[in-house]
């Protein structure tokens, strides 16, 4: 039976680096941009894993690197946001503020996440958030962990690591037109 | 040689994802609709929603009924692009293979993209709505022939592990 590579590792560094990049103020609004901290954690995280398996990596194993940097950047990202929340509701409000005065449109849903986070801190809500980031960072992530190691995985099987064929060792995702 | 079963895998992969991505595609639409027809609660929980995602400045959003979509031309661009990309996926790829697209063709894809994003961070150029719709559905559309293939494969190996496992305990009971 082929050996599964070691995912966690990997999903745990670049998840947290990510997740700090999301959850400070400014850097976070990097995520506006296509997930970008996601994607590139996503995809680091699929380079570490490449550079520590000797054996050839498939699109699978980006996935599943992928997804739990994801997952990690989610929970990190909460809880680098919780104590920054004020600090962050604050700056978001004199930027928009300022905006106004100068005559700018307010972005569609930023107001409500205001309004909604002046409100009292809930758990409940805390959880809910948690849950959606994690879901959404962990499709986003998979998909950086897939581009990651179609660019970085060892595209040929190192001589001293080739294992004999069989049924529990499928080819792996082979560029293709 | 992939198993009609694997092909039937890929499919049903493909079908899911199609669907996911134009209910999202949906609710981008959803959003300004509901809010020109005062449905303003809802429309808000639709912005809401996607405003983590994108920055959402309406100077840089297409309008439907006077309202700014819910994420900017970009945004827009790679989300459309995405489904583009899936329907596309039966005529390119079709579902007996598993393949992920050149580094080239990534690369070609991306690069128009970055220049303009990172352009227009930089403050070296203000790109125009459509060119921003534009370099984003081309990055789009290279998408989801990574995700199928990615996800696809992670159930073709899990079954495979499976097969193997149980082939493993049958020559053990032996």
């Amino acid at each position: 039976m082929t050996q599964r590579p070691e995912y966690l590792r990997p999903a745990l560094i670049a998840g947290i680096v990510a997740g700090i990049l999301s959850g400070l103020p400014f850097i976070g609004a990097g995520n506006c941009v296509c997930c970008l901290w996601i994607i590139g954690g996503a995809a680091v995280a699929a380079r570490m894993l490449a550079a520590a398996t000797p054996t050839l990596l498939k699109a699978s194993d980006g996935a599943v690197v992928g997804a739990l940097t994801g997952i990690v950047a989610a929970v990190t990202d909460a809880l680098v946001s919780l104590p920054l929340r004020q600090f962050n509701m604050g700056l978001a409000r004199r930027i928009l503020d300022k905006a106004a005065e100068l005559g700018g449109q307010l972005p569609s849903g930023i107001q409500d996440i205001l309004n909604q986070s002046a409100g009292a801190f809930s758990a409940g809500w805390f959880l809910l958030g948690l849950l959606v980031s994690a879901a959404v960072f962990a499709i986003v992530g998979a998909l950086g962990g897939i581009i990651g190691v179609s660019l970085f995985a060892k595209k040929v099987q190192p001589p001293a690591a080739a294992a004999p064929p069989g049924p529990a060792a499928p080819p792996p995702a082979a560029p293709g037109p | 040689m992939p198993t009609s079963s694997s092909a039937r895998s890929v499919r049903r992969i493909w079908l899911l994802s199609l669907v996911g991505a134009a209910v999202w595609l949906a609710a981008i639409f959803l959003a300004p609709w509901l809010a020109g027809r005062g449905r303003t609660g809802a429309a808000r929980f639709i912005y809401a929603a996607f405003a983590p995602l994108c920055h959402q400045i309406p100077d840089r959003c297409f309008r439907l009924s006077g309202h700014p979509l819910a994420v900017c031309g970009r945004c827009l661009g790679i989300y459309a692009g995405f489904v583009a990309g899936l329907l596309l996926y039966p005529l390119i790829r079709g579902f007996r293979r598993l393949a992920v697209p050149p580094a080239w063709l990534f690369a070609a894809l991306t690069v128009p993209m970055a220049i303009d994003a990172g352009a227009g961070l930089l403050g070296l150029w203000r790109s125009p709505i459509g060119l921003r719709l534009a370099t984003g559905f081309a990055w789009g559309t290279v998408l989801p022939f990574y995700f199928v293939t990615g996800i696809a494969d992670y159930f073709r190996t899990r079954r495979d592990r499976r097969m193997s496992r149980a082939l493993e305990i049958g020559a053990a009971k032996k």
